[in-house]
């Protein structure tokens, strides 16, 4: 993409060099001032209709004891929100997001091993790489699918298990609580690794080649390349990956819906939220804890910003 | 001086005129007329169905034909969900949802005159059909069941007899002995299947509340009580039997992966000996039996493990209820669909269920039920004003007595699980009844 | 590098590709399975017969397969060209005009990208609802429109690199705004349209929720609903199961081979907003 920039941007610069240099735009009436209002007004309607407007109403829900189909709406002030933090039922699902950050670790980890390796000259890199990524396109549906057949009992994973000997081994690997939860968030990092590996590999690919060269003419080794060069390029980048991570965590939805609907203790946050607001008759109770998950995410951007500053990232 | 601002600002409002017409392109297929001159039913007409096996089979399609030889100007479509309580519940936040559809579980008797048409006053109604009480509100029925339904144990004949089991056991303790003597017969075998995974099948179990005590007032004493979890109470017997199976390893290994659809033929061909289902589901075990090759006669239902005074008890009531949108805009068409649904289609025979009409035969699924002697119990409605106050403390309680969490919790906890003992589960939830009891009486 | 680094290297890679794929492979198998087969064979058991279609048959058919496809289209096209028209339009106007209210309109822009759109459903509902667009594809359609920062993000981003002074020259031939938006901006524009379009089509084909919560009705299915909804009718047949999933799965593979660097570039650029 870069490199087709640069030549578009270089083609157009000739032709903009021909232009005298005294050219100015004549001012005009309203038509000038109010051009990109009309460029912008269909945006605008959107962004309001479907984002804004959304998250003022979800507020307003979250101070009444709205059923979803009652005509009328009672407000009950904070009432809700004591709820969702006094009730340990309903704050056991940010136990389960714990689940799906620690994944994200790994998630990480194995990206940024992959994007290494795939970094120096490899055999049938392409291939690897596309292998690797692909999962991160298929429709989520399928790959719940995919992973239910995967950890049924006599499935793919039990198969294996026994193929090895290690029939002993063989689990609930969904109905047990204490592994579904790992069963489901190694789902989710098979899904995303992809991503990671070829944001990293794309940031580690923008170095240049002389700083390797350079390198090595001094005699150091592939780790201290690592150390020294890759290292230090892509720490924004896993930067803003972490933050992601953590957002991401919370938002978990696809996944567990489709693969155990959340039963056995496997909801999290936003199917409860959806659960809550849908099916148990209290829209009051799912806004609220949706607005919570909302504020969560804008403090973790925040601290992001703060943190890893914007202009350092840059891939393309 | 600049004609392009002029052309600008009508861009403008283009864009904005068609972003009106994006949100305007309405939803479409809703025109319908009303009736023909003479007051025939006519028009399009979409019914909302929780039966998707029959939808699949071409059974509603033969349905939909019969009714057009009585009334030819009527196009009936319909559409089924997979998980209906959970999707129509979702869909009557808004006023699509069918013409005609089944009452779901979790909409409170108050609320049924905000969704739905009055059918009629209910002592009329009651000339001609039973079990109306249910969806009742203020005199008015808003919905009629297609069927009526009773509850017990559907099981395979051939996997008791074969772990020789003769009689039907009369006490909780005897079915669990009877289950045992199945999974010691043929550890292959799982002995009770509950269904875990699709939930809905889970609050199958509640259709026995009012059995155990065989009292008709059940349902409202327990509106009236702080700890319906107590020794001798019916949730306490039937929780305790879900809860004995489950823990002595007598259901499937993994509730987790359970499934539905394939539960029939497993009960079939003897994989599981036994379900706890409402007599609806006889029939389908049956035409299971029929294509596993082993014969309708495989499958045989029994009451729940538990008598009074020497007789079983079996709960009737409505199965679903048919009802109309109220923001119908063919209700003459809806309505004669649900009379001549439960008049003419044939529909509660072809299930195996009890006639919503009151000279309805009885089927021939149920003469197991003859044989013992089983006594049917129908609970009684609530008194008037306080129609809601049942399904309002279930709500509020977050109990959810009709909702497959519930039990999903005692079969957890059951399995080791959750950590949870029985005892724990019941204090808890005596506590929140309680304590949704104090919210709503305020 | 040494030979045992070397052999380890390839060795996890090799695994690493294991991992991914026979997850899919398995059902692959599965799905050419007849259902008597399914039951009696393990999951690594080749089928019988390579060539057995009938699940195929049966998922498209019976799971309205084709259905799910047709509707996907729809909304994949009417969202795509929505959303292009849209971001370039506020690209342009972001990028190229000095307005009163421009620092306002870009941070109510950039806000909105921190709200997770699953998160402010049970309001969106309402909203959907009331524009009468409920059980309808535009509901789809509007939702994909209206809430795509990420593409505008791309747009503007790639403007930037486009030299002002083109707009100038065309405005001094008299040009108004909408031709030089329609002439010069637009085409210049089509490498981030290309990358937008790839991201934009494989979210949309991909995304689940939207259409399972708004579109409800029989005739309204996408791709992913329809393979959602397998799981009632098909709960026990797997193997139709695992050919709905490889039907799925077919036009994601043939569109990465196909547009792999796109891809990549698309992701790379849409990712690091």
């Amino acid at each position: 993409m870069s490199n087709v920039v640069r030549a578009e941007a270089a083609g157009t610069r000739i032709e903009a060099g021909q232009l005298p240099a005294t050219a100015r735009k004549p001012r005009g009436g309203w038509g000038w001032r109010g051009t990109p209002y009309v460029f912008l007004a269909v945006p605008l309607v959107l962004l309001v209709v479907f984002t804004y407007l959304p998250v003022v109403n979800m507020f307003w829900y979250s101070l009444t004891s709205w059923d979803g189909l009652d005509k009328t709406k009672e407000f009950v002030g904070l009432d809700n929100y004591v709820a969702v933090f006094t009730r340990p039922e309903l704050f056991r699902v940010f136990y389960v997001s714990l689940y799906y950050f620690a994944a994200s670790f790994v998630q990480m980890a194995l990206a940024l091993y992959f994007a290494t390796i795939l970094s120096f000259s490899t055999r049938f890199r392409n291939l690897f790489k596309g292998i690797l990524f692909f999962p991160y396109l298929i429709n989520g549906v399928a790959i719940a699918l995919i992973f239910v057949f995967f950890f049924k009992p006599d499935g793919t994973l039990d198969s294996i298990l026994a193929l090895f000997g290690a029939e002993n081994l063989q689990q609930q690997w969904l109905g047990n609580p204490d592994i579904n939860n790992i069963s489901l968030a190694s789902t989710s990092v098979w899904r995303y690794m992809g991503l990671n590996f070829v944001l990293f590999l794309g940031a580690i690919q923008s170095i240049p080649g002389q700083l390797y060269e350079a390198a090595e003419l001094d005699g150091a080794s592939r780790f201290q390349q690592f150390r020294y060069i890759i290292a230090p390029s892509i720490k924004p980048i896993i930067g803003l990956s972490f933050i992601l991570a953590i957002s991401g965590s919370l938002a978990v939805f696809e996944i567990p819906f489709i693969m155990t609907g959340g039963a056995n203790g496997t909801a999290t946050f936003v199917i409860q939220t959806v659960d809550m607001a849908f099916e148990s008759l209290k829209v009051g109770l799912g806004s609220a804890m949706a607005v919570i998950l909302l504020v969560i995410v804008l403090v973790v951007t925040w601290v992001q910003r703060k943190v890893v500053p914007e202009e350092k990232v840059n891939l393309t | 001086m600049f004609p392009h601002a002029r052309r600008t600002r009508l861009l403008a409002v283009a864009a904005i005129a068609s972003t009106v017409a994006l949100t305007a392109a309405c939803s479409g297929g809703g025109e319908s007329a009303e009736a023909n001159e003479d007051g025939t039913p006519s028009g399009d007409l979409l019914v909302l169905t929780w039966r998707t096996d029959l939808l699949e089979d071409g059974t509603f399609d033969e349905y939909a034909e019969r009714f057009n030889e009585e009334y030819p100007d009527v196009d009936v479509e319909f559409e089924g969900l997979t998980d209906y309580e959970g999707e129509v519940r979702t869909r009557m936040n808004t006023d699509d949802y069918g013409d005609v559809l089944g009452v779901v579980g979790t909409v409170t008797p108050d609320q049924f005159p905000d969704f739905f048409e009055p059918l009629g006053d209910v002592e009329e109604l009651e000339t001609e059909y039973r079990f109306l009480r249910d969806k009742t509100f203020d005199g008015q029925a808003y919905g009629i069941p297609v069927v009526g339904n009773t509850q017990g144990i559907v099981y395979n004949k051939t996997v008791w007899e074969d772990a020789g089991i003769t009689e039907p056991p009369t006490t909780p303790e005897d079915f669990v002995d009877a289950l045992k003597a199945i999974k010691e017969n043929d550890p292959e075998v799982v002995p009770l299947y509950t269904n875990y995974k699709d939930g809905w099948p889970l609050t199958q179990w509640e259709g026995h509340r009012g059995e155990i005590t065989a009292n008709p007032d059940y349902v409202n004493e327990m509106a009236q009580s702080d700890a319906p979890w107590t020794e001798g109470t019916d949730h306490y017997v039937i929780d305790s039997l879900l809860w004995d199976v489950v823990n002595q390893g007598l259901t499937e290994e993994d509730p987790t992966t359970t499934n539905w659809e394939e539960s029939k033929s497993l009960l079939a061909n003897g994989r599981i000996g036994s379900m706890v289902l409402g007599s609806w589901a006889i029939q389908q075990m049956q035409a299971a039996a029929e294509d596993a090759g082993t014969g309708a006669d495989t499958i045989g239902y029994l009451p729940f493990p538990h008598q009074v005074d020497g007789t079983f008890y079996a709960a009737v009531g409505g199965d679903y209820n048919l009802a109309i949108n109220k923001n119908s805009e063919n209700k003459v068409a809806a309505r004669a669909w649900i009379d001549w649904f439960n008049t003419e289609s044939g529909y509660a025979e072809a299930n195996g269920g009890l006639s919503p009409l009151k000279e309805g035969p009885t089927p021939d699924t149920l003469k197991d039920f003859e044989a013992l002697g089983v006594e049917y119990l129908e609970l009684t409605p609530a008194p008037a004003g306080k129609e809601s106050l049942f399904a309002d403390i279930d709500a509020e309680s977050e109990v959810g007595t009709n909702t497959p969490d519930y039990r999903q919790r005692i079969v957890d906890a059951a399995r080791g699980a959750s950590g949870e003992t029985k005892d724990q589960i019941f204090d808890d939830l005596n506590s929140e009844w309680a304590a949704g009891r104090a919210a709503v009486e305020g | 590098m040494s030979y045992v680094a070397k052999t380890a290297k390839y060795a996890t890679l090799v695994l690493a590709c294991l991992v991914t794929l026979l997850p899919i492979s398995v059902i692959v198998m599965a799905s050419l399975k007849t259902n008597q087969e399914f039951f009696t064979t393990g999951p690594f058991d080749a089928p019988g017969n390579w060539f057995n279609l009938e699940n195929y048959v049966t998922a498209f058919t019976r799971g309205k397969m084709v259905q799910g496809f047709a509707n996907t289209a729809f909304i994949l096209l009417f969202s795509v060209a929505g959303t292009i028209l849209i971001g370039t339009m506020a690209a342009y106007a972001i990028d190229r005009f000095e307005f009163r209210l421009k620092k306002t309109v870009i941070a109510l822009f950039l806000l909105a990208t921190l709200v997770p759109g699953v998160t402010t459903q049970v309001a969106t509902f309402q909203i959907v609802n009331n524009l009468g667009l409920y059980n309808t594809r535009w509901a789809a359609i509007a939702l994909f429109m209206g809430t795509d920062i990420v593409s505008i993000y791309i747009f503007v981003q790639f403007l930037r690199g486009i030299p002002k002074e083109l707009d100038e020259a065309a405005t001094l031939d008299g040009a108004n705004h909408l031709t030089i938006y329609r002439r010069i901006i637009l085409p210049l524009l089509k490498p981030a349209i290309a990358t937008v379009v790839i991201i934009k089509g494989i979210a949309v084909y991909n995304e689940f929720y939207t259409p399972f919560l708004y579109m409800p009705g029989r005739d309204l299915g996408v791709i992913s609903t329809s393979l959602f909804r397998f799981k009632g009718p098909f709960g026990g047949q797997w193997e139709v199961i695992a050919a709905g999933v490889i039907i799925v799965l077919i036009p994601t593979l043939l569109a990465f081979l196909a547009l792999q660097k796109y891809i990549y570039n698309g992701f790379t650029s849409g990712a690091t907003k």
